[in-house]
């Protein structure tokens, strides 16, 4: 009986994730190997060229290139951005701290839509920032930043830095001071103190932020959609553009595979590199 | 002079948090400037002060019916969700089985699928179950989302607290469930509680498996909808309102979420 009770306690959940978590992804493995059929809806079948063509195709490797780089590029800019403003929160007085603390978390309660819509305000043509280069006549005529590649990258920056700072602030401030101290103590500089001892420490929370961050852009449908440009496509519209629109459901199916596969890999690379730069956050 | 230099680290570091905390905040703050417009562009600043926009997102049936279907998604997303995810962590963080590891995490993995994956596959799934795209459709799919936070809060609000309390309960005649409903759920409140607010956050913003399982018709959806076609300062009323709203309800609900520790 005891044996059975927590099996017991996780019925409800199996129920959630056996049913739509498990054999959806099973579909979606089973539609990647059937063939797309422009007369009739999705035809059984066992072939991997679909994942050929995803992976051979000009187009898809662009695509693929594309979202690998854009979220290189915002993960290296959000931990680079974040770093100093984590350090700032770990410095600050109890009562600014939970103050910076409210900020950094307020974008997770506000709507995407909104946020969209605030950049929009101010990064559009007619935008605040555009009225104010004009005005300082730094430039003649407006920047085309929304709608751009240059858009996305903001629009992602701003979405997913909460998820970099929080990390790298729980690894900064489980650092023990006397750590530092006896650091300074033993002679070490500022500047020393901080590269041997308060950088490594945070790798960790550098890393899990990285991870967020990378499978955030790589998933991420509505800011491309909303902030970004045709001429730069990503991974997540096109597939969803590929089951809607074109209906090739096959080729949709690859593609999906393919961006999950690709951020299971990221889990995996950023676990193992956690447990390399800190053993001591493995559970024994 | 020499003091003066000493400081500017310090100085330039706050700066910088000036700089970036402008950079979280203003896409957030602008749109409210602009809900109050009495003109038809988003520019900023505001041509005159009026109320229009916020009547009109207000008498937008569209927007009204989404919102509506979006409460409710969210609020039946959010149910399922907390006692699927609550009764698991009990599983996980109070028993000692084979697999216990590997089961917590496949829990938590719909957390690393991205959505428009799993809405792809689930696109196929629901005829398996006699469900078509729609309202239960959604909340399941939200539910399966919102799993993984309500699990690992509510893990970390039973590692808070000694299990002896429990058998201490057990000990004193109370059974099981009694125990369960008056000793373990009073003490991992704040978990809870934490979890439901995640999971309902996230299915009321939700966008990329709604595209897959709604009718296209929930509140983010109709937004979207409106901002491609026609950028006018309804979505920026309609988004301050519902501001409004989640800030009143945050200064209500995370005080409660630190005190049940």
């Amino acid at each position: 009986m005891r044996a059975v009770r927590p099996w017991l306690w996780l019925l409800p959940a199996g129920a959630l994730v056996v049913p739509l978590f498990f054999l959806p992804v099973a579909f979606l493995l089973r539609n990647s190997v059937y063939r797309d059929d422009p007369m009739r809806f999705l035809v059984p079948d066992f072939t991997f060229a679909n994942y050929i063509t995803v992976l051979t195709d000009a187009y898809y490797l662009k695509v693929f290139s594309n979202s690998l780089g854009l979220a290189a590029l915002v993960s290296v800019l959000a931990l680079v951005l974040a770093y100093p403003y984590a350090q700032l929160i770990t410095r600050a007085s109890e009562r600014m701290r939970l103050l910076l603390l409210w900020m950094v978390c307020l974008p997770l309660y506000v709507s995407i839509i909104m946020r969209v819509f605030g950049w929009i305000v101010i990064i559009g043509d007619a935008g605040v920032l555009n009225q104010l280069l004009l005005k300082l006549g730094l430039v003649k005529t407006p920047l085309h930043i929304m709608f751009e590649f240059e858009g996305m990258v903001i629009g992602m920056l701003h979405r997913y830095f909460p998820l970099m700072v929080l990390p790298l602030l729980s690894s900064l401030q489980k650092i023990d001071p006397s750590v530092l101290r006896s650091s300074t103590n033993l002679g070490a500089g500022r500047v020393r103190t901080w590269l041997w001892v308060v950088l490594p420490l945070s790798i960790p929370g550098a890393v899990a932020g990285i991870q967020l961050v990378f499978a955030g852009v790589l998933s991420d449908y509505v800011i491309p959609m909303l902030m970004g440009s045709t001429r730069f496509p990503i991974i997540a519209p096109t597939i969803f553009q590929e089951a809607s629109t074109n209906a090739s459901w096959a080729t949709a199916g690859a593609l999906g595979v393919v961006l999950l596969a690709l951020v299971l890999a990221i889990n995996v690379v950023a676990n193992a590199l956690i447990a390399r730069a800190a053993p001591w956050t493995l559970r024994s | 002079m020499s003091r003066f230099s000493a400081r500017l680290p310090g100085l330039a570091l706050n700066g910088y948090g000036f700089v970036l905390t402008a950079f979280i905040t203003l896409p957030m703050l602008f749109p409210v400037a602009v809900a109050f417009t009495n003109g038809d562009s988003l520019a900023f600043p505001p041509q005159g002060l009026s109320l229009r926009w916020f009547a009109a997102a207000l008498d937008n049936r569209q927007f009204m019916t989404g919102l509506r279907l979006s409460l409710l998604i969210a609020a039946g997303s959010t149910a399922i969700a907390t006692v699927a995810g609550v009764c698991a962590a009990m599983a996980i963080g109070r028993y000692q089985f084979r697999g216990r590891v590997l089961i917590q995490a496949v829990v938590m993995l719909p957390l690393s699928l991205p959505a428009i994956v799993l809405g792809l596959g689930l696109l196929f799934v629901l005829p398996l179950y006699g469900l078509r795209t729609g309202m239960l459709a959604t909340m399941l799919g939200h539910a399966l989302l919102g799993l993984p936070y309500v699990l690992s809060m509510v893990l970390a609000a039973l590692s808070n607290y000694d299990p002896t309390l429990e058998r201490a309960s057990l000990n004193l005649g109370a059974g099981p469930v009694r125990t369960f409903f008056s000793v373990t759920l009073p003490l991992i409140r704040g978990g809870i509680l934490a979890g439901a607010l995640a999971t309902f956050l996230l299915s009321f913003d939700n966008i990329s498996l709604s595209l897959f399982l709604s009718k296209n018709d929930t509140l983010p959806l109709r937004m979207m909808q409106q901002m491609q076609s026609y950028a006018d300062p309804g979505v920026a009323a309609l988004s301050t309102i519902l501001l409004v709203f989640s800030l009143a309800g945050l200064l209500i609900l995370v005080p409660r979420m630190g005190r049940a520790k």
